[in-house]
């Protein structure tokens, strides 16, 4: 993994926080509905925890690195 | 369908194809939805254009897979909440989230692999001791934080002027010199996402 996608993989956890769960919420004509929202949440589940398994190895870059 | 991106109080037109929608004194920034599969790449799509348009101007992004059928709908989701927008953008103006996790490097087993339970709760304790003073030091710097849930011992993002962001990154890397035994991950700046209205901060 190079360096770059191992940064873009540690800030995904951030990044799928942020999106699925920030942001200013638009009621009414949304329609996404909120079943789409939660399969996007699940498809990703597995990629973040894969993040989290490698960040427990230390395999990824530390603190900083990412930014 | 279009989709809603950010929602700003900046007259300055967006490049295309993004466009302004505005509506007594807010714009909403928007564009074409396109009909596609949700990726993680749409994920980071997404947020290079909210990003792009967050570096000249003040922003609330608007969560992620917000469509609406046409303009006049947009600027009608906006008129609906004009005043807690506006009271959304004072928050957030001239500044951007920085996000920080926090965790033990050697982070404690579970009680039943463990060799006592009272090692465990000791190792559980130095962890959310180390988070506890992590948060403490960054949230005095930032001009306002927020705890999220995860599984590390600290997840959180924090609201950094932007002319204060290479001070506060000076700080994270203070604060993993000091705590050798935590790991510190810090991404950012990102759009306000956890200080817009809705978002529960």
């Amino acid at each position: 993994m190079n360096r770059a996608v191992a940064q873009r993989e540690v800030a995904l956890v951030d990044l799928v926080d942020r999106l699925l769960g920030g942001g200013v919420v638009i009621a009414g004509d949304i329609t996404l509905s909120v079943a789409d929202v939660d399969l996007v949440y699940v498809s990703l589940r597995a990629l973040v925890s894969s993040v989290a398994t490698a960040e427990e190895k230390n395999i990824l870059p530390a603190m900083g690195d990412a930014l | 369908m279009i989709e809603l991106y950010a929602i700003t109080d900046d007259p300055a037109p967006p490049e295309a194809p993004v466009r302004a929608v505005t509506c007594d004194g807010l714009a909403v920034l928007c564009a074409p939805a396109e009909e596609r599969e949700v990726t993680p790449d749409d994920l980071w799509r997404f947020e290079e254009v909210v990003e792009r348009l967050m570096e000249g101007r003040d922003l609330l992004p608007v969560r992620f897979g917000t469509l609406v059928s046409d303009e006049r709908a947009a600027a009608r989701a906006v008129a609906e909440r004009r005043d807690e927008l506006v009271a959304g953008l004072e928050r957030v103006r001239g500044a951007v989230e920085l996000a920080v996790r926090a965790d033990r490097r050697d982070r404690p087993e579970p009680p039943e692999r463990s060799p006592s339970g009272r090692e465990y709760m000791r190792a559980k304790a130095r962890r959310l001791e180390g988070a506890r003073l992590i948060h403490q030091s960054l949230a005095a710097r930032a001009r306002e934080s927020v705890v999220q849930p995860g599984p590390e011992a600290l997840r959180a993002a924090y609201l950094v002027g932007r002319d204060e962001v290479e001070d506060f990154i000076a700080l994270v890397r203070r604060l993993q010199r000091e705590h050798r035994e935590m790991d510190l991950v810090c991404t950012g700046p990102w759009p306000p996402y956890s200080f817009s209205p809705g978002s529960g901060a």
